[in-house]
């Protein structure tokens, strides 16, 4: 789908905290001079075709029991990727993965976010990826500070 | 919180209905008023469960370029360096991690000459000069939810 300025506006209010409020569509249509029934479509236009990938509340992991995380960097020959790239996605305890170019200074090529309640954990489930796709050459970068969080403002 | 809490949560987590009244809408699934669903909502996000509510978009698909990227920060240099980073709208996550290579942050930016540009002078400006970018060639799994 196209974007247009209004899209551009209401993607601009939405990518910050909504009101909490019986009717928040009708609250942004205030704020944006339009009708409440224009924004409801237009947001789910965004939703439907994907350029809105979700809607709704973003929780604190720590606090949600998932209290460590490893982002592990795998070393996987090229015409391995597809196979172990979905072998990983299958995970329930990896939340991202992704094919990446990788550096000569780092020459890993695929990575994926496990969560788990304890290091250990982590350790564990990444062990288990490891014997299943067969891949041995692989990095733990566990995380130890979260220095910045915070959601992107387009436009 | 409670199990209602976590019943909430999982309703709201990434398909907040779009629809005129989305927390009754909720609130009908789990037997709730409106009210009931905003008031414990309201809690939620004081206590912190809830950063906000909202939308999460898909940078390329509204014509932006990202990476991620590792930086090798010596410990001396390594609070001047993070508030350097960290200063850029479009860096938006950024973690240390246990590695030589410390420091992890996605950058956002217009196009990927900009994003390049922007750690060309972030080299220049702390010295750090092993910055690298990993753009992403094929994404197999991007998942929000968390289980409550």
């Amino acid at each position: 789908m196209s974007i247009d300025q209004t899209d551009k506006r209401i993607i601009k209010r939405l990518q910050g905290d909504l009101p909490l409020v019986p009717r928040p569509f009708a609250a942004v249509a205030r704020e944006l001079g339009i009708q409440e029934q224009e924004v409801i479509d237009r947001v789910a236009d965004l939703a439907a075709s994907g350029v809105m990938r979700r809607f709704g509340a973003t929780l604190r992991h720590q606090q949600s029991g998932f209290a460590a995380n490893v982002m592990v960097a795998w070393r996987v020959p090229p015409a391995d990727i597809d196979r172990v790239g979905q072998a990983l996605a299958a995970y329930r305890q990896v939340s991202h993965c992704y094919h990446r170019q990788a550096d000569p200074r780092f020459p890993y090529n695929l990575y994926s976010m496990v969560h788990g309640k304890s290091r250990d954990e982590c350790r564990q489930v990444v062990a288990d990826m490891a014997a299943e796709v067969g891949i041995d050459d692989y990095e733990l970068l566990f995380s130890e500070q979260e220095l910045k969080k915070t959601s992107m403002s387009y436009f | 919180m409670d199990e209602l809490d976590k019943a909430i949560l999982r309703q709201v987590q990434s398909k907040l209905p779009i629809d005129a009244h989305p927390y009754a809408r909720v609130g009908q699934k789990l037997g709730l008023s409106e009210e009931a669903v905003i008031e414990r909502l309201e809690r939620m996000k004081k206590s912190g469960v809830v950063r906000r509510i909202g939308g999460n978009f898909v940078s390329t698909r509204l014509g932006f370029a990202s990476t991620l990227c590792a930086a090798a920060v010596p410990e001396d240099k390594f609070e001047a360096f993070v508030a350097a980073v960290n200063a850029h709208p479009g860096v938006t996550h950024n973690y240390r991690r246990a590695h030589e290579f410390n420091v992890w942050f996605t950058f956002i930016a217009e196009s990927m000459e900009e994003i390049e540009a922007n750690l060309q002078r972030l080299r220049q400006q702390t010295g750090v000069k092993d910055i690298l970018s990993l753009p992403s060639q094929k994404m197999f799994k991007i998942k929000v939810d968390f289980p409550v």
